[in-house]
């Protein structure tokens, strides 16, 4: 039974990882609703990696930074408010989550690389979504090729890669893939106050993925690289929603 | 005796890397794919220490602990949880209703076994 432990006694108790700081920091101060854009604008400041990320996310159209429109972050928070920084939010633990489980599971360093430079894929994909509602309303997509996606099967249950034939097999593990980072994340959310419930992971093989449209700035592309394993994650997430 | 470990996911991945895991020791795996079917496994196999997820179909792990913790036959069974959510109240309300221990994923076979070991005998199985 509990001894009364507080969570900070337990998360040492259990050896849980400390969660990502800049992060966990902007994701208490979206879930206020009256967040001052200037204490927000200083945190992303601080950390060049998280003020790329906005800028970038600010300025979908553009296909490298000399064609930004928007080069602030202040004028990014003013024009795109808090959807925009709440990707951010969640997309850093997501990121981390993805990164770690390849390093844990599989014993790879996946590096992320900038989507907009990435090859896209061709041939069959597998396409996992996770769909999260509550105080916060989204989508989690991940998508690989059906060979990367055989690849990592077989690295995370241990089994030479010409063994691993069994699409549904394939399709389950990237669905728990996906699992795994969004359940990250959502811990990051409920502690913050924005409690929010996850769909099971949808997973299924295609060879026509068509992106659907998103409001510009509240929407994150990203991507990660490792040989002949490329992933894109794209996140999307409003705030406030009462569903 | 081989000791008895119940692994309660619905992720067939994770039972199935949760039963390599322990591959290497005297151990049987029993497997249940939601809070429900973990229950009638726990009643029907009395294993030795059930491995348990918390987001699933049908019954999720919190509800199923703490059916496990009201029931007089099951209620000393070790839990520990193996998840990828450790927000604050699902571990708050966790550690209140009593676990062992808990393993947030990605997690390493090694963590696994020696969380495992702390609470139950691995035995390894000799050397074929």
């Amino acid at each position: 039974m509990n001894d009364g432990a507080s969570y900070l006694e337990l998360s040492r108790r259990y050896g849980f990882a400390p969660k990502p700081e800049s992060a966990s920091r902007l994701t208490q101060l979206v879930s206020r609703q009256d967040a001052d854009l200037d204490e927000i604008a200083k945190v992303i400041n601080k950390d060049p990696s998280l003020r790329a990320r906005l800028l970038r996310v600010a300025n979908p159209e553009a296909e490298n930074e000399a064609e930004y429109a928007v080069e602030t972050v202040e004028d990014a928070l003013m024009r795109n408010g808090m959807g925009c920084v709440l990707v951010l939010a969640m997309s850093t633990p997501l990121a981390q989550a993805l990164i770690k489980t390849f390093q844990t599971m599989l014993s790879l360093k996946i590096e992320t690389v900038d989507p907009r430079t990435a090859a896209p894929l061709a041939g069959e994909q597998l396409v996992c979504n996770i769909d999260f509602t509550g105080k916060v309303v989204g989508h989690v997509l991940l998508r690989m090729s059906a060979e990367a996606g055989r690849l990592i099967a077989a690295g995370i249950l241990g089994l030479p890669p010409k063994e691993m034939q069994d699409m549904n097999e394939v399709r389950d593990v990237a669905g728990e893939l996906l699992n795994i980072m969004t359940g990250n994340f959502k811990s990051n959310l409920c502690d913050a106050g924005l409690e929010c419930k996850l769909s099971p992971p949808d997973v299924r093989s295609t060879g026509d993925f068509m992106p659907s449209g998103a409001r510009a700035g509240s929407v994150e592309h990203m991507a990660f690289h490792h040989g002949n394993i490329q992933i894109f994650v794209d996140v999307t997430a409003n705030p406030w929603s009462d569903d | 005796m081989a000791t008895k470990i119940l692994s309660v996911d619905d992720s067939r991945t994770i039972r199935m890397i949760v039963g390599r895991t322990f591959k290497p020791y005297n151990c049987q795996i029993v497997e249940a794919g939601n809070g429900e079917e973990g229950l009638a496994a726990a009643a029907r196999e009395q294993p030795d220490l059930i491995i348990l997820d918390v987001t699933m179909p049908v019954m999720d792990g919190v509800t199923m602990l703490g059916k496990l913790k009201e029931d007089p036959a099951l209620k000393t069974i070790p839990v520990i949880m193996l998840t990828a959510e450790s927000g604050r109240e699902n571990v708050l309300q966790i550690a209140k209703l009593g676990v062992r221990d808990y393993l947030v994923k990605p997690f390493k076979e090694e963590q696994l076994i020696e969380k495992a070991s702390r609470i139950v005998t691995l035995q390894k199985k000799p050397a074929v």
